[in-house]
């Protein structure tokens, strides 16, 4: 038989394709080291849109590309897969049924992934397209969820190379390579397609802009002025508060504890870590009343919402790095680390959190200096 | 031109009696010392009792004022606990300083009770004020 090398995959499926196995790459990449948040933000976006391009073009675009021409009904999914086992096996030029509902399972799970990673980001961080619409509590669901989601998509992604490798051996012929290429060795009737070269173009000027505008911020940033990707809300400030405390320490804004350690803190203030505060009764009274007002109960800060949960009801720590959540944050910095000239001690919130005096913590908003 | 001159004499008086009552306030406070018995102020013994180290019985620690405001008063301090930079004392170098009444009064207060264990008698606080002017 007569094999022909035939446009299989038009340049716009195949462009998805790659770059969305880049965005899902750096997304996972990105995801454990909260320092990278904007990062992996960036990433899930890039997935989210090139997903809805996808969803357009399985109408719209070439021949195989079209979803309508591999939605294969299960008992033919069944048929094909009963076949691997046997010999004659049929061979299929676009999608086969196993591969096409690989397809649609990973379309769909990567848009819960994308919709539950806007949700979280919402929530969690208040930040992006839901900022301020979803409260902390409700996100801690959708965190969970996109986890789940996520170690799903690397399962199903798995299942699909392995279906990959499988039938290109079966078949003796390189689907990765066909990717990239588009083209396949073909026998007899298949349908014309093209490359699509004008929205191919409209694709990648599209994307090229969206990266050179997402990760400009990335790239002029220098050592003195990092890039801070997300800006936190702005807090309630006192000014008596940031000259009484900032005297000897980072002015630790209320939010970093309870109110009843503030409390506590403030009954105690002739014995302030050593120190007698001598504060006189207005003084005394305009702090208490700011830092009762302003605690960690408010949630007004990813922090402050994790250290109010964090804390036990039984417990009135007055340091905030006794607090388990500062703890946790915080366990996998060495103690030379600590030691280094540019840090000295665990107080010196400032000397790696670049919004340590607006007390915002913002993930991406920290770097430990050498 | 009449108005310029006005305009030049308000603006120079202004700016004389800023800078006489920027320069009064260690004065000030000292004279209100002398009005509690005080007096006369001395450098040597500010600067004597500035250097000399107090124990501090719970730590176990020596503790002076240089522990925290360093040897050299043209330079910055670090607080003895939180590491916190504290800015130059000497008015040298640091205009900022003993230009504030109720500030003064503040640290020598504090200060004197982290630093000796007790509050600083007027004259000592003088003394200490005395030593800081010449700085």
């Amino acid at each position: 038989m007569q094999l022909k090398k035939t446009m299989v995959w038009d340049l716009p499926t195949r462009l998805f394709h790659w770059v969305l196995v880049l965005a899902f790459a750096l997304a996972w990449a990105t995801y454990k080291d909260s320092r990278h948040l904007g990062l992996h933000t960036i990433a899930g976006y890039t997935f989210f849109g090139l997903l809805m391009f996808r969803l357009v073009w399985g109408v719209v675009g070439s021949h195989y590309a079209r979803f309508r021409e591999f939605s294969y009904a299960p008992k033919e999914v069944l048929a094909y897969l009963r076949s691997l086992l046997g010999s004659g096996i049929k061979h299929y030029i676009g999608h086969n049924p196993a591969g096409a509902w690989a397809i649609f399972v990973l379309i769909t799970f990567g848009l819960l992934l994308s919709v539950s990673g806007v949700i979280v980001l919402g929530g969690e961080e208040q930040q992006g397209l839901l900022a301020g619409k979803i409260s902390f509590d409700q996100s801690a669901l959708f965190r969970t969820l996109h986890e789940l989601i996520a170690w799903t998509m690397v399962g199903l992604v798995a299942v699909h190379v392995t279906g990959i490798i499988v039938e290109s051996l079966l078949h003796r012929e390189n689907l990765i390579g066909s990717m990239f290429r588009g083209t396949k060795w073909v026998s007899g009737e298949s349908a014309n397609v093209t490359s699509h070269r004008l929205v191919a173009s409209v694709l990648t000027v599209s994307f090229l802009t969206w990266s050179a505008v997402s990760l400009n911020g990335y790239i002029s940033a220098t050592e003195a002025q990092p890039y801070q990707p997300f800006k936190g809300p702005v807090l309630a400030m006192n000014e008596l508060w940031n000259e009484e405390c900032g005297a000897c320490h980072l002015a630790f804004h209320p939010n970093l504890l309870p109110a009843r350690s503030w409390q506590r803190l403030f009954e105690q203030q002739a014995d302030h870590f050593q120190e007698d505060l001598m504060l006189d009764e207005a003084t005394f009274n305009e702090l208490t009343n700011y830092a009762l007002m302003n605690s960690a109960e408010e949630k007004k800060t990813e922090a402050a919402w994790k250290i109010d949960r964090t804390v036990k009801k039984s417990e009135t720590p007055l340091q905030i790095t006794a607090l388990v959540y500062w703890k946790d944050k915080h366990s996998d910095i060495a103690d030379e680390t600590w030691q280094r000239e540019k840090i000295q001690s665990k107080t010196n919130c400032g000397a790696c959190h670049y919004d340590a005096e607006l007390s915002t913590f913002q993930d991406s908003a920290m770097r430990i200096p050498k | 031109m009449k108005k310029f001159f006005l305009m030049m004499t308000t603006v120079v008086c202004g700016l004389i009696i800023n800078l006489s009552a920027n320069a009064g306030s260690v004065e000030s406070l000292q004279s209100d010392y002398q009005v509690q018995g005080a007096g006369p102020f001395s450098a040597a013994a500010g600067e004597t009792m500035w250097q000399k180290e107090y124990l501090d019985e719970k730590s176990g620690k020596q503790r002076s004022c240089q522990t925290c405001h360093g040897k050299d008063l043209t330079r910055s301090g670090k607080h003895a606990r939180t590491g916190k930079v504290i800015e130059p004392l000497a008015r040298s170098v640091n205009s900022e300083r003993l230009t504030e009444v109720k500030f003064m009064k503040k640290w020598l207060k504090r200060n004197c009770k982290w630093t000796v264990g007790r509050e600083c008698s007027a004259q000592e606080k003088g003394d200490f004020l005395e030593y800081l002017k010449g700085q």
